[in-house]
C-alpha cells in the first residue's frame, strides 16, 4: 500500500486549501482572458498577491536544499502537492520552477551558484530553457545552433523555437553545439541573460489554451566563458535530468486535471436528466466514470512509485517516459469525456474544461511527444534482451 | 495562562455524508476526516491569545481512536504547543467527553477552555456546557468575540434576538461560533515544526472515567428526499396555489 506520511498529507492538504481558496477564484478571469484571445497566464496584479501568500505559507523553494533556504522536500511530497496544482486551469507553480533548478544544482560552478542558483532558488529570478529548434524538436540531438570559442568569449549563432517563459525570464539556459561531436555529443549549455546583445526575441507564438511560446534568434550573441554551464560538450545529460524532473511533475499535474474533470463529470451526471433519466444512470456515462477513476488511480501510483524511487536515488528515466505517455493520454480522455457529458456547455469557452483540454493537448507534444517516448521505452526493453 | 483546546476528528465538511446501510450511523470508512471546523476556530482563537501575550501555553486535546493524533497534529501545526490524546475505541458521548476533559483540566489547571459550539457530525452542542457544569466554571457559549482583561473575560454571544455581551470571571469555558475568527492555514514551516511537538497518550481508565454510553442510537436515516418544485406562470397563479393548495394564506 502506498501511503503518504502524516506530515506530507498535511502539506498536500495545505496546497489543496490554497488551490481552493486562492486559485480557483481566479479561474473566471483566466477563462475570460483566454476567450478574448489573450494569454491565460496571471497578470502581475493577480500574481503579486498570490506570491506574497505563498511566501507567507512557506509554499516556496519546496525542492531547494536547506543550505539555500529551501524546504528540501522529498519527491513523494512534491508530487502529492503538484497533483493539487493540476486541479485548476489557472497556470501557477510554486517558485522556483523545478527543472532548471535541478539542472543548475547538478552542474553550476561556485561562481554560477552564487550568481544564478542562489537568486533563482530564492524565487527572485525566473528562467527559460532553449533546446528546440525549427529542425530539431522531438529529436534535440539534431540541433544546429552553434557556439564558437573566441578568446575569452563564446559566440552563439542559431535559431530556437517554441521556448516558454521567455517574456518573464531573467536568464535562459541555451543548448548549443560546441564540438565536432555528432548528435548528443558536443552539446553545451550556456547561461544567457535577458538583454544580452545578439539575443533576439523574433516573435511570440500563440499556442492552444492561451499559452505562449517564443522564437529566438542568436545573432553573434557573445557571452563570457564564465557563462558556460557544466562541462564543454557534455550538456546533454544534465538537460535530460531536467526533463525527468518535469515529466514526473507532468504526471502529477495530469492526475490533478483528471481528478477535477471527473469531479465535474460526476457532479453534472447526477443532476442532468435526459429522456427521463439521470446521465449518472446511463451505462455509457458510468463506464467513463469507472475508467477515469481507475486510470487516475493507476496514474497516481505510477507517479508516486517513480517519486519514491527517485528519492532513493534510482534512475527513473523509463518510468518517467511511461508516466509522460500514460498521464497525458489519460487526462486527455477524462477531460474529453467530461466535456462530452456537459454537451454544448462542455464546448463553450466558459468552463475550465476547454483550457484543461488545450493544455493537456500541448502536453502530449512538449517534453517529448508520446510517440518518441513510446519508441524509447520499447528500445530499452528490446535492448535489455540482447 | 494555559488554554486547553479540545479538537474533535469528524468527517470533513466537504464530504457528503452517507448513512450506513444497516442504519446504525454514518459511513466513515474510507472517508476524509478533518478537525471539526468550530474547533479550528477555537485553536485559532487560542493562538491569537498567545500572540497577544494573554496565553502562555496551548494544549490541544483529542478524544477517540488513535487516528485522532492527526487532528492534534493539525492543531500543533496551527500553533498549539503540545497535545494530549485520550485514546479509546469506545463511542465517546458528550458526558463521557466532558468528564474526561474535566479530569485533564484538574491536572493541567488551564485558565480557559475553548471548545467548538458543536461538532458537525452529531450537532449535539452539549460538551462545553456539561464541562462548565462539572467544573463549576463560568461559561460563554456561541462566542463571536472574546477579550481577556485581567481576571475577566468578555464574551459577545450570538443569541436569537441579536448580540449579548457577558463578562465572566476566569477560569471559564468558551464555545466558538462561526464569526469568532477565520482560522489560519497551517504554514509549511509550522507543519514541519509540529512533528517535533509532544503528544501524550492516556487511556480513559487512567483518568478514572467510565465512558460507557448512556444514550442508545435507535436508528439513523437519510432525510426524506425533497420533491421537485413547480414553476408557476404568474403571480396570480402563485397566490392561488398558496391559498388553495398550500393553504398558507
Ligand atoms: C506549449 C509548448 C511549450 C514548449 N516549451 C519549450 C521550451 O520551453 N523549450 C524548448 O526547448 N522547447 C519547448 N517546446 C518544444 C517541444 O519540446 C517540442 O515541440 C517537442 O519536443 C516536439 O518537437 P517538434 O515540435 O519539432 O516536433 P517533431 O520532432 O517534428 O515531431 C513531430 C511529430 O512527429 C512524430 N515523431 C517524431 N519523432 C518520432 C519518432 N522517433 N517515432 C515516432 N514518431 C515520431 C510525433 O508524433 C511528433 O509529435 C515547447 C512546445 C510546446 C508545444
Amino acid at each position: 500500500m502506498f501511503e503518504l506520511s502524516e506530515e506530507h498529507r498535511m502539506l498536500k492538504d495545505l496546497v489543496a486549501k490554497f488551490i481552493d481558496q486562492e486559485l480557483i477564484p481566479l479561474e473566471r478571469s483566466a477563462i475570460a482572458r483566454e476567450a478574448r484571445g489573450e494569454a491565460v497566464g496571471l497578470p502581475p496584479e493577480e500574481e503579486g498577491p498570490l506570491l506574497e501568500k505563498c511566501k507567507e505559507l512557506g509554499l516556496w523553494a519546496l525542492d531547494v536544499p536547506e543550505e539555500l533556504g529551501g524546504a528540501n522536500l522529498p519527491n513523494v511530497a512534491l508530487m502529492a502537492m503538484n497533483e493539487e496544482l493540476g486541479r485548476t486551469c489557472v497556470p501557477f507553480t510554486f517558485p522556483p520552477d523545478s527543472p532548471n533548478l535541478h539542472m543548475l544544482m547538478a552542474v553550476a560552478n561556485e561562481d554560477q551558484k552564487r550568481r544564478y542558483l542562489a537568486p533563482y532558488a530564492a524565487g527572485e529570478t525566473k528562467s527559460a530553457i532553449a533546446i528546440s529548434e525549427p529542425g530539431a524538436g522531438g529529436d534535440p540531438a539534431g540541433m544546429l545552433t552553434r557556439a564558437v570559442r573566441d578568446g575569452d568569449d563564446w559566440v552563439i549563432n542559431g535559431r530556437k523555437i517554441w521556448i516558454s517563459r521567455v517574456s518573464s525570464a531573467d536568464f535562459l539556459i541555451v543548448m548549443a553545439r560546441t564540438g565536432e561531436g555528432k548528435r548528443a555529443d558536443g552539446v553545451t549549455a550556456f547561461l544567457v541573460d535577458r538583454g544580452t546583445p545578439g539575443l533576439i526575441v523574433e516573435r511570440e507564438i500563440k499556442m492552444l489554451g492561451g499559452q505562449r511560446t517564443y522564437e529566438l534568434v542568436f545573432d553573434n550573441c557573445r557571452v563570457p566563458a564564465s557563462q558556460m554551464l557544466g562541462k564543454e560538450g557534455k550538456g546533454f545529460a544534465p538537460m535530460q535530468l531536467r526533463l525527468t524532473v518535469r515529466r514526473l511533475q507532468m504526471g502529477a499535474w495530469c492526475t490533478g486535471m483528471a481528478v477535477r474533470a471527473l469531479d465535474m463529470l460526476c457532479e453534472h451526471a447526477t443532476q442532468r436528466v435526459t429522456f427521463g433519466q439521470r446521465l449518472a444512470d446511463r451505462q455509457a456515462i458510468q463506464w467513463w466514470i469507472t475508467d477515469a477513476a481507475t486510470r487516475i488511480h493507476a496514474c497516481r501510483l505510477m507517479v508516486m512509485d517513480a517519486a519514491a524511487k527517485q528519492d532513493k536515488g534510482m534512475d527513473v528515466r523509463t518510468e518517467a517516459s511511461m508516466i509522460k505517455v500514460f498521464a497525458t493520454e489519460m487526462a486527455a480522455d477524462v477531460i474529453d469525456h467530461a466535456m462530452q457529458a456537459f454537451g454544448a456547455m462542455g464546448v463553450t469557452k466558459e468552463l475550465p474544461l476547454q483550457i484543461m483540454a488545450a493544455k493537456v493537448r500541448a502536453m502530449r507534444v512538449y517534453e517529448g511527444p508520446s510517440e518518441v517516448h513510446r519508441a524509447t521505452i520499447a528500445r530499452r526493453i528490446i535492448d535489455a534482451r540482447k | 495562562m494555559k488554554i486547553l483546546v479540545p479538537v474533535k476528528r469528524v468527517v470533513d465538511y466537504n464530504v457528503k455524508v452517507r448513512v450506513k446501510s444497516d442504519g446504525t450511523g454514518v459511513e466513515t470508512a474510507g472517508v476524509k476526516m478533518s478537525m471539526n471546523p468550530f474547533d479550528e476556530i477555537g485553536v485559532e482563537e487560542a493562538v491569537r491569545l498567545k500572540e497577544k501575550g494573554v496565553a502562555t501555553e496551548i494544549i490541544a486535546v483529542s478524544l477517540g481512536v488513535a487516528a485522532c493524533a492527526e487532528t492534534i497534529r493539525t492543531a500543533l501545526a496551527m500553533g498549539a504547543d503540545r497535545g494530549i490524546l485520550v485514546e479509546s475505541d469506545a463511542d465517546l458521548q458528550p458526558l463521557a467527553v466532558a468528564k474526561l476533559l474535566k479530569a485533564i483540566a484538574d491536572k493541567e489547571q488551564p485558565g480557559l477552555i475553548i471548545l467548538g459550539k458543536q461538532a458537525i457530525d452529531d450537532d449535539m452542542s452539549a460538551t462545553g456546557q456539561m464541562l462548565a457544569a462539572l467544573l463549576g466554571w463560568s461559561q460563554g457559549t456561541f462566542a463571536s468575540e472574546l477579550t481577556v482583561d485581567g481576571g475577566n473575560l468578555t464574551v459577545k454571544r450570538e443569541v436569537d434576538g441579536g448580540m449579548e455581551t457577558i463578562v465572566l470571571t476566569l477560569p471559564s469555558i468558551v464555545t466558538t461560533d462561526l464569526r469568532l475568527n477565520e482560522p489560519r492555514y497551517a504554514s509549511l514551516p509550522n507543519i514541519m515544526k509540529a512533528r517535533k511537538k509532544p503528544i501524550e497518550t492516556v487511556k480513559p481508565e487512567e483518568l478514572g472515567v467510565d465512558v460507557t454510553p448512556r444514550l442508545t442510537v435507535v436508528s439513523v436515516a437519510e432525510p426524506p428526499k425533497r420533491q421537485a418544485g413547480v414553476k408557476v406562470g404568474s403571480v396570480a397563479e402563485l397566490v392561488a396555489k398558496l391559498k388553495t393548495e398550500a393553504k398558507v394564506i
